[in-house]
């Protein structure tokens, strides 16, 4: 059922996906989603899914990335930045 | 290095009588060193033919993966001016109109935030802020919706909606554009806001089939103005018309692409039920001919430029659409399309693309609209038909 | 700065109803029809007999606040401020009183710009940001628009053109100004695929974000003495920047090789026939700045045939139908050559399959 996992769990479970990939390959939000309705079923639904990456964004942990597509990232000095 | 302006190459793009955007710069390069410096790496670009920038993909306001688009100097020590440059989007009012006291301010804000350039207005429809740096980034947007104005969309998201003048100046507006772009741009601040898409996702509101946004060819779903009953004629115009001189039967009668127009004396007649509202007489003979009553919308998907699969228009997916507030018709097909190509389409895929990869067909039945035949030219001319139904031997009785 | 308030995020743009002239507010929805009074003005009337008077000016789109001040302080003198954009970067003038309409249009072009883009008339190019502010870009826009204009603007000002025609520039393939449905498109080309840095990209550059940014998986993972870099299969390329948006030690840009391409036929609109795309007509013009000389002199000869030879109502695509494209080719003295055969998925539907050819 929604709701018996916590958004803090799945944005936790989210983080370390993201942390895990990092530099290997950019995941988007639709692969979080994916990949946390894959793992709990219909315990998570979308909008459990979009809330936990709004926490994850408004809260600093993770920044959107562009390249060429939108991405979910730990936040980073990006290869083209003039510092 | 010299502080003196140096630029003659683009200096000769002063001359001739179309506005000069050198000569504009440069009226800002005493004020700004960032057109200071961008003129001159402008300048180097025309000498050596080619770009000096690097896309940044990070840059950004808090909490916003759409709006910002990073842009930083390839020679950030001979144009430490330009060392960042980076670009807002901020969100257009439907029809792009404005008073002169909201320019006003909205000019302040960049004058004093970033470097006093702007495109008025970028491709999608945003009023574009050209350049500035990290740090000002995140002032620029508090100030700006602190005079109420937001950020537009950038990524894989739901683009800036925009939309030509529709009622508000225009007698062939079929649907309320302005209200449907004001409607939608607030209903879906999330996806505008938050990429979670699998790429980007640009709708346009045309009043008519002239289609002054270009729908049909930019962007992923078109909302174009459309009717259903008859063309209004006013006689007595028409014959006005006639009688100025101008030649109704080679410039009306022999355009209409279905001939379902004749005249007899100065009284034109149309068969309506064989007018496609290409929109040829009424342009022409607007005094005469308007749009019919029963008005809403067509419904088309899928446009995009060639990258990656080639360039597509959009095509019918809803040949006809009542478009009145609260639009939740609208509203429930575009929530059913944006969960199928979820569900469905791959990363960086966009809509048209996705609906040629898996096929007309499937792609209807994943949006639950039925086959009808003014989604297509012309049926298939192929035999390769998948037929999901047929008589095993068992049943067969 | 305001440090105090709030900060608000997902206001959304203001209400439109605030900038629409009172005339355009009382007379929402209820137009009757409009004119036009000379090249760059439009009167529409509404059905109560309420006139709004429009004057449209050109914009390079890439403008300063100065311009745009310039622009406002016009509004604030002559039509209550009151002030908006087209889809293709004109500006227009809301004017309640037709008195105003030349006293602007005089203030207008003391601004250092023209009026007109109406009816018959060539209107504002749309274009992109080229060298002003693009990483993946084979050309100028801004310039490239400057130069083609300064050649056409007679057919700005006046409407002495056979029917409308639109002009874009895009300055690469991406083609952020969707140029492919245009009359006539000029568009940079980029002739080859990025020239990799071996040096630097293993520094510089993630190589499994690399390889994955490519949208036609032209990009594999290599190694050179040792060091891990990446090689592009040529073939594949289609010039697109994205690599070099993701690793800086991709750069795309060639000086040697990058230039522009133009074409001609496309319209979106669908009066009298259906929408249409851009066909290739020149395919590779090197650049030439600051005037580009050779790209000019293309635009003007194609806009000058179709001013003498089209009919009243007929787009360019429209004109080349009823013509056929030899002899388009033969008017133009444009060369054919094995670059106008289309490759690309679904090539065939556009090969000769008739004999209706004109001898």
């Amino acid at each position: 059922m929604a709701g018996e996992i916590s958004v803090e769990q799945i944005a936790d479970d989210m983080y370390s996906m993201v942390a895990e990939s990092a530099g290997q390959k950019k995941l988007k939000a639709t692969d979080l989603t994916k990949a946390m309705i894959a793992k709990y079923g219909d315990k998570v639904t979308k909008q459990d899914a979009k809330d936990a990456i709004k926490q994850l964004i408004d809260s600093g942990r993770c920044i959107y990335g562009y390249f060429g597509g939108s991405s979910i990232e730990i936040p980073h000095t990006e290869g083209a930045a003039n510092q | 290095m010299s502080d003196e302006l140096k630029t003659p190459l683009l200096d000769e793009l002063e001359k001739g009588a179309w506005p000069s955007f050198v000569t504009d710069l440069k009226s800002m390069a005493g004020k700004s060193n960032m057109v200071k410096d961008l003129l001159r790496q402008l300048e180097k670009s025309y000498r050596d033919k080619r770009g000096y920038w690097k896309h940044g993909g990070l840059v950004g306001v808090m909490g916003y993966g759409g709006g910002v688009i990073g842009r930083y100097s390839a020679l950030p020590d001979e144009f430490p001016g330009v060392s960042h440059f980076h670009t807002l989007r901020i969100n257009q009012t439907s029809g792009w109109f404005y008073t002169s006291k909201a320019l006003n301010e909205l000019m302040d804000i960049w004058d004093e935030h970033g470097s006093g350039l702007l495109n008025m207005h970028g491709s999608t429809g945003d009023l574009v802020f050209l350049g500035t740096v990290s740090d000002e980034l995140e002032p620029t947007f508090r100030a700006v919706t602190e005079k109420g104005w937001d950020l537009g969309g950038s990524g894989s998201d739901l683009r800036t909606p925009s939309c030509c003048v529709g009622p508000a100046r225009c007698e062939n507006a079929c649907f309320d554009t302005m209200a449907l772009t004001y409607n939608i741009t607030h209903k879906y601040q999330d996806e505008l806001h938050r990429p979670m898409f699998n790429y980007k996702y640009k709708i346009k509101m045309s009043g008519c089939p002239n289609d002054c946004t270009a729908a049909i060819a930019r962007s992923d779903m078109g909302v174009i103005g459309i009717w259903k009953d008859d063309i209004r004629v006013n006689q007595a115009e028409f014959a006005n018309y006639v009688d100025s001189g101008f030649n109704v039967q080679e410039f009306v009668v022999e355009k209409c692409p279905t001939k379902c127009i004749s005249v007899e004396g100065k009284e034109i007649k149309i068969d309506n039920s064989n007018c496609v509202k290409c929109m040829h007489c009424i342009n022409t003979m607007p005094k005469a001919l308007a749009v019919g009553k029963d008005r809403g919308v067509a419904i088309t998907l899928g446009a995009k430029a060639p990258i990656v699969e080639g360039a597509l228009f959009g095509s019918v997916m809803v040949p006809f659409m009542k478009m009145e507030p609260p639009f939740e018709e609208f509203h429930d097909l575009l929530g059913r399309i944006w969960e199928f190509w979820d569900e469905y389409g791959k990363n960086r895929e966009r809509i048209g693309e996705f609906i040629v990869r898996i096929g007309l067909a499937t792609f209807i039945e994943g949006i639950g609209l039925d086959p009808i035949p003014q989604m297509v030219k012309q049926p298939r001319d192929n035999p390769y038909i998948f037929f999901e139904e047929y008589y095993k031997e068992e049943e067969e009785k | 700065m305001s440090t105090t308030t709030e900060r608000k995020t997902d206001i959304g743009p203001p209400h439109y109803e605030q900038f629409l002239h009172p005339i355009i507010k009382a007379n929402y929805g209820k137009w009757k029809y409009h004119e036009t009074l000379k090249p760059g003005v439009l009167v529409h009337v509404a059905e109560s007999g309420d006139k709004i008077f429009t004057v449209r000016a050109a914009s390079p789109r890439l403008i300063s606040t100065n311009f745009l001040r310039k622009m406002t302080g016009l509004a604030d003198k002559y039509a209550d401020g009151y002030l908006r954009f087209t889809s293709r970067n004109n500006i227009e003038f809301l004017l309640a009183n037709k008195d105003n309409i030349d006293p602007l249009i005089k203030d207008i072009n003391a601004a250092g710009t023209l009026v007109g883009g109406t009816n018959n008339a060539i209107s504002n190019v749309i274009h992109t940001q080229g060298w002003v502010h693009c990483h993946s870009s084979a050309t100028d826009a801004s310039g490239l628009v400057k130069v083609v204009m300064d050649e056409l603007a007679e057919y700005f000002t006046s409407m002495k053109l056979p029917h409308k025609l639109r002009i874009a520039v895009a300055c690469c393939l991406n083609m952020c100004g969707a140029v492919h449905a245009s009359d006539i498109a000029v568009l940079g080309v980029h002739r080859t695929p990025p020239h990799i840095d071996h040096k630097n990209l293993p520094n510089q550059c993630e190589i499994p974000t690399t390889v994955a940014s490519c949208p036609n998986n032209a990009i594999r993972p290599t190694s050179i003495e040792g060091r891990a870099t990446v090689k592009v299969d040529e073939e594949k390329c289609m010039y697109c920047g994205n690599c070099f948006g993701v690793c800086p030690a991709m750069p795309i840009a060639d000086p040697l090789n990058d230039g522009v391409s133009i074409w001609v036929g496309g319209k979106i609109c669908n009066a009298r026939t259906e929408p249409m795309f851009t066909k290739l007509v020149i395919p590779y013009i090197p650049n030439n700045p600051p005037r580009w000389p050779e790209v000019t002199s293309a635009v003007k000869n194609i806009v000058e045939l179709y001013a003498k030879n089209a009919k009243p109502y007929e787009r360019m695509g429209e004109w080349i139908n009823r013509i056929g494209w030899p002899k388009f080719f033969d008017l133009t003295g444009i060369e054919f050559t094995k670059y106008h055969l289309d490759d690309f998925k679904h090539a065939g539907t556009t090969y000769r399959r008739s004999l209706q050819n004109r001898y």
